[in-house]
């Protein structure tokens, strides 16, 4: 089966082609992508940017039901293009079939229409500011300018992940380029199809394509001409791109972060600890702890009815018996060797030292779980891995995260009401930016801060009609008295 | 299946326990042959496994002393590097005499109490004894005797089937909590066994109307339950937990 990977607009050709082979169980997938060269690019961005002026009077809740219309038909589990993600995802990825069956439902959820109404009523007056200047209460109008032009760099360790970025792209009228990885290289193209089969105005106004990254000739056209760039990746990743970027652009960019999760004791009554360890092993589990969400350690409170210890035990049990419900996706051999290498170094401190513990799969690097007695912080070479710190209270944990203040992101969090709004406190002073419950540390909210910052408010460039002006303007009607 | 295993059968020197722990030692388990009283026998039991082959040590620990289980496990875990498997089989001493047993208008409720702390007390303070190891583990089997007169009580030896109807009962709320270490409980429910000491007072006309109502048409035999045993014992049951094996020809179906 041949896949062409690649999104472009209408009256774009290209001379030749690479193809990449997917095979699994006989049946094989050819992606098939085009052979660029920095004139491509440059006529890719003439283009979408030319299409850009279709769109731009385009009302931004016509733009929604557009979007809704391609998300709806995701929704439906014989949608062709459904049953080619479920199918192929997990294939490329590694990723366990039913768990990226259930994410990319889940996930797809959030760009239905009342989600994305919800997403720009959190940081916009109205909706319309999209589209025409909004009176202020101070007196004056202010309107909000998208980018014309935004150059995404997509990471492949979520799938799906790249919808997020184009559909704040879309909302914001601007053309948009977009890098898929090679990890993940469906998702944003099957997007951009259901797209241009509800309107082809908006899909003319995207390019996505697949080339390894770092090609000079390629990027740089991208680098000048875009006025924003979203980047996704690793720091290094990011790093690299910042140096390539001109000062006067606009520079979003999502790196490495840290997660954990703590819990309390609070959380480990008798007849609520199961639940607990189950919410846990959610949060460790989706997409391998891929996802910049998840955790790297849990803080478990001394003092509850099952102590750290025997809940690093059955945390151990719980994951031994997931490997067989959804396997995890298998590691590059740098990926299990840090696994290995951390279990080494346990193991062998744990020979001497009773305060360490480590519990794992017995054949391959499936799970493991380290257990600390004394309080620490590391961050885990995730694939289900995790550290377990026992601490006396959550709060004596906050000492141990400060060294890792600026990556940190979400806590996922189980304690009492009064604890929660006091930790919370502490937390968002050292840096963490989202606090949400175990067990959903996975799934942000529409119209969450990412990384502690707006979403299309960083975008948008604003413009203010001052009320000087329209005082001025009366001035000229020849009819006013 | 079991090669390596370490295996502790309680009450070993003789009858049920003697033909389990000699059937754990032919399949390559580490086995120790606790016994109470009869020294000459249980080192017999470790002669026969180490003549098979097989790896054995004799320990003797009373079941009821949480003391002398303690120091038991401890030495195992000390030498072997760790305990897999538990079967509890040790019972106090008992005779399967339906003439001489206590009718329920004469039985004490001291004789309630010495089955209960013997069959009882005894799978409760070896459980305990091994939990941390076996919780450390990930891993672990513990595998309770009991009878098939829970059920079907074709005599009513009152004392000694309430004890192991407790008995059940613990294996199974056992089993609903140590099921999430990843600890397997389960029980194996003999008939009324030929050639044990036990068993020997059971008048022949007794023995002939069980074996008349079962299917097999014969008395249970050790080596039937040993196989129980080693299923549950190896991983063929890695995923049962919780159950009750009736090892009687067919005499209870459930």
């Amino acid at each position: 089966m041949q896949f062409n990977h690649f999104a472009v607009p209408d009256g774009i050709a290209f001379s030749s082609f690479e193809e990449r082979i997917i095979e699994d169980h006989g049946a094989t997938l050819s992606l098939r992508s085009p052979c660029l060269s920095s004139e491509d690019i440059v006529q890719l961005m003439q283009t979408i940017r030319e299409n850009r002026q279709k769109i731009k009077d385009y009302r931004t809740d016509q733009l929604i039901q557009i979007i809704d219309a391609a998300i709806q038909k995701w929704l439906d589990p014989n949608y062709p293009l459904r049953q080619f993600a479920e199918k192929w995802v997990p294939i490329i990825t590694g990723y366990d079939k039913n768990m990226v069956r259930l994410e990319l439902k889940q996930f797809l959820r959030l760009f239905r229409k009342k989600e994305l109404l919800r997403f720009i009523q959190q940081e916009f007056p109205s909706i319309s500011v999209l589209d025409e200047f909004y009176p202020q209460s101070n007196g004056g109008w202010s309107r909000a300018y998208g980018p014309e032009f935004i150059f995404h760099i997509f990471s492949g360790n979520v799938p799906g992940l790249p919808i997020w970025s184009l559909v704040m792209g879309i909302l914001l009228k601007s053309a948009n380029f977009g890098k898929t990885p090679t990890g993940e290289p469906l998702m944003a193209i099957l997007f951009a199809q259901s797209l241009r089969e509800v309107n082809v105005d908006v899909a003319n106004t995207l390019a996505i394509l697949p080339w390894k990254g770092g090609n000079q000739e390629l990027e740089a056209p991208l680098y000048q001409g875009s006025d924003t760039v979203i980047a996704y990746g690793s720091n290094e990743t990011v790093e690299q791109i910042r140096k390539q970027i001109p000062s006067s652009t606009r520079f979003l960019h999502y790196g490495y972060k840290i997660s954990f999760a703590m819990v309390g004791r609070e959380a480990l009554r008798q007849d609520l600890y199961r639940d607990t360890l189950r919410r846990l092993r959610d949060d460790m589990t989706i997409y391998d702890q891929q996802a910049c969400l998840s955790p790297h350690l849990v803080f478990i409170e001394a003092g509850g009815n099952v102590s750290p210890r025997m809940l690093a035990q059955q945390l151990s049990s719980e994951l031994q018996q997931y490997a067989l419900i959804r396997t995890r996706a298998k590691l590059s051999p740098e990926e299990s060797q840090a696994i290995r290498s951390l279990r080494n170094e346990y193991e062998f401190k744990a020979m001497t030292n009773p305060n360490v513990a480590v519990y794992q799969s017995e054949i391959g690097t499936e799970w493991t779980v380290i257990y600390h007695k004394d309080l620490s912080f590391q961050p885990s070479p995730l694939n289900r891995t995790i550290h377990v710190v026992q601490c006396e209270h959550l709060e004596e944990s906050i000492p141990a995260i400060l060294p890792f203040r600026e990556y940190l992101q979400t806590v996922g969090i189980a304690t009492h009401p009064t604890r929660l709004m006091h930790l919370s406190g502490i937390l968002g002073e050292q840096g963490v930016t989202r606090i949400c419950a175990i067990g959903s540390m996975n799934r942000s909210v529409p119209g969450w801060h990412h990384d502690g910052r707006f979403n299309l408010i960083d975008l948008v460039r604003w413009v203010d009609l001052e009320g000087s002006a329209e005082a001025l303007a009366e001035q000229y009607d020849l009819d006013v008295e | 299946m079991l090669k390596g295993k370490v295996v502790l059968v309680t009450g070993a020197s003789r009858g049920i326990g003697a033909e389990i722990a000699k059937q754990l030692g032919k399949q390559g388990a580490i086995v120790i042959v606790n016994y109470l009283q009869n020294q000459c026998a249980a080192n017999e039991v470790v002669k026969d496994i180490e003549q098979n082959g097989g790896t054995a040590v004799a320990i003797q620990a009373d079941v009821i002393d949480s003391d002398q289980v303690e120091q038991m496990v401890h030495m195992i875990v000390d030498n072997f590097m760790g305990i897999d498997v538990v079967v509890n089989n040790a019972l106090p001493h008992y005779t399967f005499n339906p003439r001489t047993r206590k009718p329920a208008w004469e039985i004490k409720w001291q004789d309630y109490q010495t089955q209960i702390q013997g069959n009882l007390g005894g799978a409760y303070n070896v459980t305990h004894a091994v939990l941390p190891y076996m919780t450390q583990q990930q891993e672990g089997r513990i595998i309770n005797i009991v009878t098939n007169l829970i059920d079907f009580p074709i005599v009513p030896y009152h004392d000694y089937t309430t004890a192991k109807s407790a008995l059940l009962g613990f294996s199974r709320n056992m089993a609903a909590e140590l099921g999430a270490f990843g600890i397997k409980v389960n029980c194996v429910a003999p008939g009324l066994t030929a050639h044990t000491d036990s068993s020997q007072d059971t008048p022949e006309n007794v023995r002939e109307s069980i074996i008349g109502l079962t299917p097999l048409k014969r008395l249970t035999h050790p080596q039937d339950i040993a196989g129980a045993v080693l299923f549950l014992a190896s991983s063929w049951s890695s995923f049962i937990t919780g159950q009750c094996i009736y090892v009687d020809g067919g005499l209870t179906m459930k």
